[in-house]
């Protein structure tokens, strides 16, 4: 049976001349788990990636896979695959041979490579496709080819970087799909990086949301979404409201805090800054009167129709905050210009420090 | 684990792997080794009188007006007379001692051949008329490389009753008089013809890269025609065609070829090159100080000239940031005033400039040559004898067998050079890739002397040393000098070649599990091959055409002398066998256009011949 591994990272710091692409990573990747590193381009995620596949080395700091130490190992010795995302599929080798390379690497007898070459086309789903080269195939193709190539070693660790950014938004979300039934299937670790928000969402067991070489926080993907602990990470997660306001009053955990002339009393804040931000869901915000609520009263900026949803744009003094409803009876009776109520749960408002 | 800082830092990689130090230092010590070293090491020669360190030779050369002669003497053009009462204009060029000589004849050299270089390149990316495919194939033919032969036809084209004349005074009446071209004048008026393609193909480069839209903008803001192409398409290509120029300039500096052809007349020997050669020939076996120090000048101007360049370039490498859209390369029919210009002037120009070749072909297959237009008398006589003789066919299997030694060798050098340097960022990089392409910077007579007091100093009484009169075997030195000297070629390609295979496909394939050996020679190998061939096609033929080292440290012992030294010794030698030379030459044209077109159909690419960059 296939050994899982577990990874950890040690502040890991890497550097490309002037450049700080890491400042310090500290990861836990337990056995069997999707984990994702989720950011904004540029932050590292795939500097991260390829430190753990040993194709660069970190400046400090170390890396265990178990309780085994490879920070300085070759990537060839390290048995941690990585899907890249350019696929990296071999333009003179058919996909037979693509899939069969590491295979043959490992000196395996003929029949057993054919027999796992087998295997994972039909786990990709592309039986039938071993005589064609790379370029006779689809973007798609291509993509299934590459994580066969990868699953085929039956690796310790699978490492996929952006593995569905060069595919059209359909084809995205059915390889989406299949990606998380191989996991589930092989049940192996795997480390997904992304910048979309969504689809870490949809994928991930555990996420790790990164800024500019920093894990901002790390969780379960409702964790993240519902608890951001920082702006940066409420703000990424997803359109959402972020409102600079100050903390004018403080009784233990409950605070009072300002914006334009709207005071929300009673909200949970424990950090010492008063320079915060009040981040609301959209979508947890209520056109029509609900029970233990805060009422903001404002008028409408805008109106847009999604299709399944419709937003709505308040103005409240210079603010704008956007409220989302399913619902056409909200929306109703509004004009723009015109008067508006937004009604927010307070334990739907989340109050952090300032940080942008 | 075995992590190493000096790894780190020299070769840009933390782990130690003895394949990445091999890429790195094979190539870095052999070069240093075979052409830093030896070249340098005539500095020891150079700068040494009377046991102390001293400027003594340099203070003679520059100080004689041998050397250096101002004003200068002679007269550029002599009238004469013939005994039929027709007027002939001697055309010599005048002296101004050897070292401004050659500084002359080499600026006057870039100065045509940039210039033809240019137009033709300029009308070839922008034009669109009938014949085109002619001159496309014709710009190729001066760059067939005929060592002796090609000057011997060209210097009969100026003789007084040679083809010009015939034509232009004859048939023509252009001419008022006859006209006679000899001495320097002859030589600037050989190397130009024969080096202006050079410039033609970095200029053609330039312009087709020329991004249209850069143009368009400036016409749509009112710019055109001659205004335009100075404005803005003449300074965009101006980096390519400087690169060419560069080129030409230092060819023209280490030319052996025209001078000794012209050498009738004691006016072309008075070049650097000639010099050097001469004097190492008539002073057998001595180490003299005298031709160290002409080398080391020699060698200063060259490095000179490609060191200013390299800089220029550098500092315009335009980024030609196209953003999108279409890339309708900008060709349009010539105006009549324009086509006139392309059927009356430069086609008979182009003519012109590769008759030198169709000469040779000629002039292989006919029974003499002395006073006529063209050759005389038919014969197969001296091909027979170049493919049957066996001490004619002695010089070809050297030279085949030196070649591909040497070819053997710049593949390894190239692979390695250009993986280290492609793949890797230590501070060994920018050296490596410096020492790489200086070998194009070094004239062939100064690799040579250089190699002459290296072999004779360090392996003095053995078959590497050169003084070892009769016991002196070239071949491993012959190897060595091709395997520098046409290093650069080679390396390009292979560079470009690795340039264009993601690092992400090596990556994958060691993420896997392979080796770096595994993943060289099973992945990248294979997806560099036509780059790797090409190269080394073209470093084969150029080593076979290798004239400066073959005809000196090569002639020392005619048994294992390459084939150029032999056309050497028989164009020299008075009882005109200049046939059998020619026959020579054109086996090298056919061994050339055979591998170009073999590397065209193979690797599907046009081949550029010669660049700089
Ligand atoms: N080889 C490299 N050389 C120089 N800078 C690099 C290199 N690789 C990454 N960087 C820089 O490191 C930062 C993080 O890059 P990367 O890990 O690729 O980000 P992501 O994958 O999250 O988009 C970026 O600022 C990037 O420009
Ligand atoms: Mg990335």
């Amino acid at each position: 049976m296939r050994k899982l591994v577990e990874v950890k990272l040690e502040n890991i710091v890497k550097t490309f001349g002037e450049t700080v692409a890491l400042k310090g990573i500290d990861l836990h990747i337990k056995h069997g788990e999707l984990f994702t590193l989720l950011g904004p381009s540029g932050c590292g995620k795939s500097t991260t990636l390829r430190i753990i596949a040993g194709l660069d080395f970190p400046d400090s700091g170390r890396i265990f896979f178990d309780d085994q130490e490879v920070t300085y190992l070759s990537s060839s010795e390290r048995g941690a695959v990585l899907v890249f995302q350019n696929y990296a599929l071999w333009p003179h080798m058919t996909v037979y041979d693509n899939i069969a390379y590491g295979l043959k690497i490992r000196k395996l007898p003929k029949e057993e490579i054919e027999r796992k070459v087998k295997w994972a086309l039909q786990l990709v789903k592309l039986e039938g496709f071993e005589d064609r080269y790379p370029t006779q195939l689809s973007g798609g193709q291509q993509q299934r080819v590459a994580i066969a190539r990868a699953i085929v070693v039956e690796p310790k660790l699978l490492l996929l970087d952006e593995p569905l950014s060069n595919l059209d938004a359909k084809l995205r979300l059915e390889m989406r799909s299949e990606i998380r039934r191989i996991q589930r299937e092989l049940g192996i670790t795997v480390l997904y990086v992304t910048h979309d928000q969504e689809e870490a969402m949809a994928i991930s067991d555990r996420i790790a949301v990164m800024n500019v070489g920093t894990v901002e926080q790390i969780g379960t993907p409702r964790e993240i979404y519902e608890k951001p602990k920082t702006e940066f990470v409420a703000s990424f997660m997803g359109k959402t409201n972020v409102i600079p306001a100050k903390v004018v009053e403080r009784h233990g955990d409950k605070v009072t805090v300002e914006f334009e002339h709207f005071r929300l009393e009673g909200l949970t804040y424990t950090d010492k800054s008063d320079k915060v931000v009040i981040v609301i869901r959209p979508e947890r915000i209520s056109l029509h009167p609900i029970e233990n609520a805060v009422k903001l009263e404002g008028k409408v900026d805008l109106i847009e129709y999604y299709g399944f949803f419709i937003e709505v744009v308040g103005m409240f003094g210079e603010t704008r905050i956007i409220a989302r409803t399913i619902s056409d009876k909200d929306v109703m009776g509004l004009r723009p210009q015109g008067p508006v109520a937004f009604y927010i749960n307070k334990d739907d408002i989340l109050v952090l420090p300032k940080q942008l | 684990m075995k992590v190493s800082k000096w790894s780190e830092r020299l070769f840009g990689t933390p782990l130690f792997e003895p394949l990445v130090s091999f890429s790195y230092l094979f190539p870095l010590l052999y070069i240093v080794v075979f052409l830093i070293v030896p070249v340098l090491a005539m500095l020891a020669i150079a700068f040494r009188h009377e046991g102390h360190f001293s400027l003594y030779w340099f203070k003679s050369i520059l100080t004689s007006s041998y050397y250096v002669q101002f004003p200068p003497r002679g007269d550029f053009a002599i009238k004469t007379v013939t005994a039929t009462g027709e007027t002939v204009y001697l055309i010599r060029g005048i002296d101004f001692g050897v070292v401004i000589n050659s500084l002359v004849v080499a600026a006057l050299v870039t100065l045509l051949a940039s210039l033809m270089g240019t137009i033709f390149a300029f009308i070839m990316a922008r034009y669109d008329f009938r014949g085109k495919n002619f001159f496309r194939i014709a710009l190729f033919i001066p760059l067939l490389v005929t060592p002796f032969v090609n000057a011997y036809v060209i210097k009969k084209m100026f003789l007084d009753t040679g083809l010009i004349n015939y034509i232009f005074y004859e048939l023509l009446h252009i001419l008022p008089f006859r006209i006679k071209i000899d001495g320097l004048a002859g030589v600037v008026l050989a190397q130009a013809m024969t080096y202006y393609p050079i410039v033609y193909l970095n200029a053609y480069a330039s312009f087709i890269n020329i991004d249209p839209t850069l143009e368009e903008q400036a016409e749509n803001l009112g710019s055109k025609g001659f205004h335009l192409f100075r404005t803005v398409t003449f300074p965009l290509a101006l980096p390519g065609i400087a690169a060419g120029a560069t080129l030409v300039f230092i060819f023209s500096l280490e030319d052996l070829a025209a001078p000794i052809v012209f050498q009738g007349d004691p006016l072309a020997k008075k070049l650097m090159s000639y010099q050097i050669f001469s004097k190492f020939l008539y002073g057998l076996g001595e180490r003299s100080p005298e031709i160290a120090a002409l080398s080391i000048l020699m060698l200063t101007l060259a490095v000179l000239a490609f060191l200013g360049i390299r800089k220029y370039v550098s500092l315009r490498q335009y980024a030609m940031l196209s953003k999108g859209g279409r890339w309708k390369p900008r060709v349009s029919k010539p105006r009549p005033w324009q086509a006139a210009i392309i059927y009356v002037v430069l086609l008979p120009l182009l003519l012109f400039t590769i008759f030198p070749q169709i000469g040779v072909v000629l002039l292989a297959f006919s029974k003499q040559w002395s006073v006529t237009v063209m050759p005389q008398g038919f014969t197969t006589e001296y091909v027979k004898q170049m493919l049957f003789n066996p001490d004619v066919r002695r010089y070809i299997i050297n030279s085949l067998m030196y070649s591909a030694a040497a070819v053997v060798l710049i593949i390894l050098l190239s692979v390695t050079s250009s993986y280290a340097t492609s793949r890797f960022k230590g501070i060994l990089t920018p050296v490596l890739e410096s020492l790489v392409i200086i070998p194009i910077a070094v004239p062939g007579i100064v690799v040579a002397m250089g190699y002459f007091y290296f072999f004779s100093q360090v392996f003095p009484d053995t078959p590497l040393d050169p003084t070892n009169i009769f016991n002196f075997n070239p071949a491993f030195v012959l190897i060595l000098a091709y395997s520098i000297r046409r290093l650069p070629f080679s390396a390009r390609s292979v560079y470009a070649g690795l340039q264009q295979v993601h690092v992400s496909l090596e990556e994958a394939s060691m993420n896997l599990g392979a080796s770096r050996w595994k993943t060289i020679t099973g992945i990248l190998l294979p997806l560099i091959s036509l780059n790797v061939f090409g190269g080394a096609m073209l470093s084969f033929v150029y080593s076979m055409s290798e004239t400066s080292v073959g005809i000196t440290l090569g002639s020392l012992n005619m048994q294992y002398a390459p084939i150029t030294a032999f056309m050497k010794d028989i164009m020299m030698s008075a009882a005109g066998s200049a046939q059998l030379a020619a026959a020579l030459g054109v086996l090298l044209i056919t061994v050339q256009i055979l591998s170009i077109v073999l590397v065209n159909i193979i690797t599907k690419q046009r081949y550029a011949f010669i660049g700089l960059t």
